[in-house]
């Protein structure tokens, strides 16, 4: 027995020590470095949910985490500069000039020398083109910026001298929208040289590019373990002002808590993916700070014209005027978003700064009376999960109720997957129908066309609203090339649609960081990204 | 002979499930009210986009010919290409499963290392402390979600004291080692690479123990009530008489015995250790299958479902096909039957 009696004793320790789990260790203290990543000292460690990562290829990608690194990775002709969407700057193009030849509008760019890829390879007016080629032949994903958006083709696009590049567009695309669209990831301009080595079987070397890359900014891609990480390292050959950083690491970590806790242990050094519960605990900690940061998103309710009475404007006006939009910021969003209540956000050109609804019972109760309603009853559409902004989709559903409840509208809240709400938003079934929309490219026309042009049959459609004089009206301002002219045809429609479209656009979310304090120059944009070779630590 | 015709029926057996399962899931899969083409593409995709994609995954064809083109590529080899990913499943699987296995190899260890040791405690100690505090520990490891534990050991051994990492594989700065089997610790062992195979270990601990509680407090069970069993045998009096010490006669003829229904519910455990590391893995941010399974049934991405569902509908069986050959070389009376 008395052994039995000791080995006791020695299981009980053991079980101690297990639940204690063994020795004490530091974590991310490691004395074995990884060479690839350059140390920890100078990479970024950037926790963030990639289970979006396709591909990092920029003729293919189209998901938030690939837009992200791969904007640091490939340079384009035109782009924006840190957080402004409103003035174009030039990129690997020192000057652009738009020409009307008649029939077409010729976009001549002119690229400024010397410029090399991180092979060493020169970029020249040849590799634009394969660029602007390879993407619409591989016809991925953002293909349809340049074919559907631009009408872009691919004899359209000319190499005259090493240094010059014409862009032929035809008079229906928006010159101005293009030149957007050539700031996003798709305008990357890629290495043909290396490209064309790593083609196989004429995959235009998408099988290369996927983890790999072939550009002139400022860091390149290292590797990308699926489901674990990208590491992106320095390109010593980028022709801008060389980043400060050795490499950045993007860390697939899904969940907001764990990526709070790396964040306050200094794992990490931004947490990407934070709600305003993280966000709050936050708050106050030492060596950490919060950045709330604008989208581009817009949460708004779709009201479908073709089910009565919601054909009716006064009873949209109506529901409308009833929502307590600043209640849903101040409480449910806890600040995380503004009260935007126009089509277009705030940072795009062409936002309608107006906010005339805010939960005026009378008002609206009056304006049912004049459409001689009383009693209506609705379906209520609405996904699950958490609406962007932190506050649950349900959360915003029980509010809408509740608000449109006290002027005598009753919705029946139908909860249902994203995928089964679009599937019967898309079919024109949806009553009611909240959801959010964000832009393909940071351009009003983005917005406008959708919500306005029932002949996109995107979201003017998907709610039967049929008004061709404003949906001509839309196209007509995406043409202007002049910017004040434009701002001022968005403000024409805008306006409009604010009275008159099926939409109560609620808030526009922002977005939200946790940085170790020591990070300086992170400039989150609302577009999806942040020039990381500005970024110190 | 006798043996193999055994193993003959098992496999048999092995397949028959497989063919029910992927029935099963695929018709699952395809007829609830959800549209992987919506999830997959988006609110903004158009028409032209939506059918060519519903072309792609042949979703534009009836449920039946859907199936029989998804048999037909199993048979192949291929598993079908993912929704969510755009790889072929057959891949995605194979980056993800060793770091299941270890994880669950790990889980299955700790349940095995302490669970036995507890019940055995516990059934000597029958009515006292010891046996009051291994009953209590099992209740709690057999009712606690393990979502909400992996989060309490997280929050108390990572962000409160600071003595183990709270997730992934490995240190952020340190390099994995060179991929032999995808187990880290094992291919850590066999690279000579020290520092890794540390970074691996400590990395293994919070979610192993994690995963591995609900396990070890069954098992504890388990061998506490067929322990108390063998206890009470007139062999152990025999055993006592013959003037062995206590030691030997718990250790040689007690637990010996008593461990025969133990070793026959690790396949089933093993199974639950795989269910388990769904939730287990996206807590602890561990690449494996089980993360992949739930990024996919969260976008209906169904093909990489029903690969999952393959795969952990072989392994399950399988397990328990190794427990009960143990078994059937273990207890000789099984093979009369």
């Amino acid at each position: 027995m008395k052994s039995l009696r000791y080995a006791s004793i020695v299981f009980a320790i053991a079980l101690l020590v297990a639940g204690a789990c063994g020795a004490p260790a530091t974590p991310g203290a490691s004395a074995s470095v990884s060479p690839s990543a350059g140390g920890a000292a100078s990479t970024l460690v950037i926790d963030r949910d990639t289970s979006d990562l396709i591909s990092l290829d920029p003729a293919v990608l189209y998901e938030f985490s690939a837009v992200f690194a791969t904007h640091n990775v490939y340079e384009t002709l035109v782009r924006f500069e840190g957080t402004d969407l409103s003035t174009i700057k030039a990129g690997l193009a020192t000057s652009w000039d738009i020409k009307d030849t008649g029939t077409r509008n010729d976009i001549t760019f002119k690229l400024k020398t010397g410029q090399k890829f991180a092979s060493g390879n020169p970029v020249t007016a040849d590799d634009v083109v394969y660029s602007v080629q390879r993407a619409i032949k591989l016809n991925k994903s953002p293909a349809f910026l340049y074919t559907d958006i631009a009408g872009l083709k691919a004899d359209d696009v000319k190499a005259t001298d090493p240094t010059t590049v014409v862009m032929s567009l035809p008079k229906t695309a928006s010159a101005s929208a293009f030149l957007t669209i050539l700031t996003f990831t798709i305008g990357g301009v890629v290495d043909s040289k290396e490209v064309k080595s790593k083609e196989t079987g004429g995959d235009s070397g998408s099988g290369y590019l996927l983890d790999h890359s072939a550009g002139s900014g400022p860091f390149s891609v290292d590797h990308w373990t699926k489901n674990s990480e990208v590491l992106l390292k320095a390109n010593p050959n980028y022709g801008g002002t060389k980043p400060s950083l050795s490499g950045v690491l993007f860390k697939h970590v899904p969940e907001p808590t764990n990526q709070q806790f790396a964040l306050e242990k200094g794992d990490i050094d931004i947490a990407n993916d934070l709600g305003p519960e993280q966000i709050t605990a936050l708050q106050g900690k030492a060596g950490v700070t919060t950045v709330s940061a604008d989208s581009l998103l817009l949460v708004y309710v779709g009201m479908n014209a073709q089910f009565k009475p919601l054909d009716n404007v006064k009873v949209r006006e109506a529901l409308r005027t009833a929502v307590d939009y600043d209640g849903i910021v101040k409480n449910l969003l806890k600040g995380n978003g503004k009260k935007v209540q126009g089509i277009i956000p705030k940072g795009l050109a062409g936002s309608n700064e107006a906010t005339p609804f805010q939960a005026d019972v009378a008002k609206a109760k009056s304006l049912l009376q004049e459409a001689g309603q009383t009693a209506i009853t609705l379906e209520f559409l609405v996904p699950t999960g958490q609406a962007p902004g932190g506050a649950s989709w349900s959360d915003l559903a029980a509010k809408l109720k509740s608000d449109w409840a006290a002027i005598g509208v009753t919705v029946n809240i139908k909860q249902t997957t994203t995928a089964d709400l679009l599937a019967t938003y898309r079919a024109q079934k949806g009553q009611l129908v909240m959801i959010n929309w964000g832009p393909d490219y940071p351009d009003p026309d983005a917005n406008v066309g959708p919500f306005t042009d029932y002949k996109q049959k995107s979201i003017g459609w998907r709610n039967a609203w049929d008004d061709p004089t404003i949906a001509q009206k839309g196209r007509d301002a995406a043409l202007i090339t002049d910017p004040t002219k434009r701002a001022a045809a968005y403000k024409d429609i805008t306006d409009y649609v604010l009275h008159n479209g099926p939409y109560v656009v609620l808030y526009q979310p922002s977005e939200l960081f946790g940085l170790r304090s020591n990070v300086k120059g992170f400039n989150w944009s609302s577009i999806g990204w942040a020039e990381l070779a500005a970024v110190t630590k | 002979m006798r043996f193999l015709g055994f193993l003959t029926r098992r496999i048999v057996g092995i397949a028959a499930v497989m063919v029910g399962v992927s029935i099963i899931t695929f018709a699952i899969s395809h007829v609830i009210p959800a549209d992987p083409v919506a999830a997959a593409l988006g609110d903004h995709a158009t028409d032209q986009q939506i059918e060519a994609f519903r072309a792609e995954y042949h979703l534009d064809r009836p449920l039946p010919e859907q199936y029989l083109t998804y048999v037909v590529g199993l048979a192949h080899g291929d598993l079908g290409r993912s929704i969510r990913t755009r790889r072929p499943v057959a891949d995605d699987l194979f980056d993800s499963f060793p770091a299941t296995i270890e994880l669950s190899l790990a889980a299955l260890l700790v349940a095995i290392v302490v669970g036995i040791p507890a019940g055995v405690w516990s059934a000597i100690f029958r009515g006292r402390l010891p046996d009051h505090l291994v009953r209590l520990l099992s209740l709690i490891g057999g009712s606690i979600p393990v979502f909400w534990l992996g989060l309490i050991v997280i929050g108390l051994f990572y962000y409160q004291l600071g003595w183990l990492p709270g997730g992934a594989r490995i240190d952020t700065f340190v390099e994995p080692p060179p991929s032999r089997t995808g187990l880290y610790v094992i291919d850590s062992l066999l690279a000579g690479d020290l520092n890794a195979l540390r970074s691996s270990l400590l990395h293994l601990v919070l979610p192993a123990l994690t995963l591995g509680y609900f396990s070890t407090a069954v098992i504890a069970r388990m061998t506490r009530s067929s322990m108390l069993e063998v206890l009470g045998q007139d062999y152990m009096r025999t055993a006592r008489a013959k003037g062995l010490t206590e030691r030997l006669v718990i250790l040689r003829h007690g637990l010996r015995n008593a461990l025969i229904p133990t070793v026959t519910i690790l396949g089933l455990t093993f199974g639950s250790l795989l269910s388990g590391a769904v939730l287990t893995e996206t807590i602890f941010s561990w690449p494996g299958l089980g993360r992949y399974a739930t990024a996919a049934a969260i976008a209906l991405d169904f093909p990489a479902v029903l690969g999952v569902t393959l795969l952990a509908a072989i392994v399950y069986p399988v397990a328990n096909l190794v427990v009960d050959v143990a078994y059937f070389w273990l207890d000789p009376r099984t093979q009369r039957g």
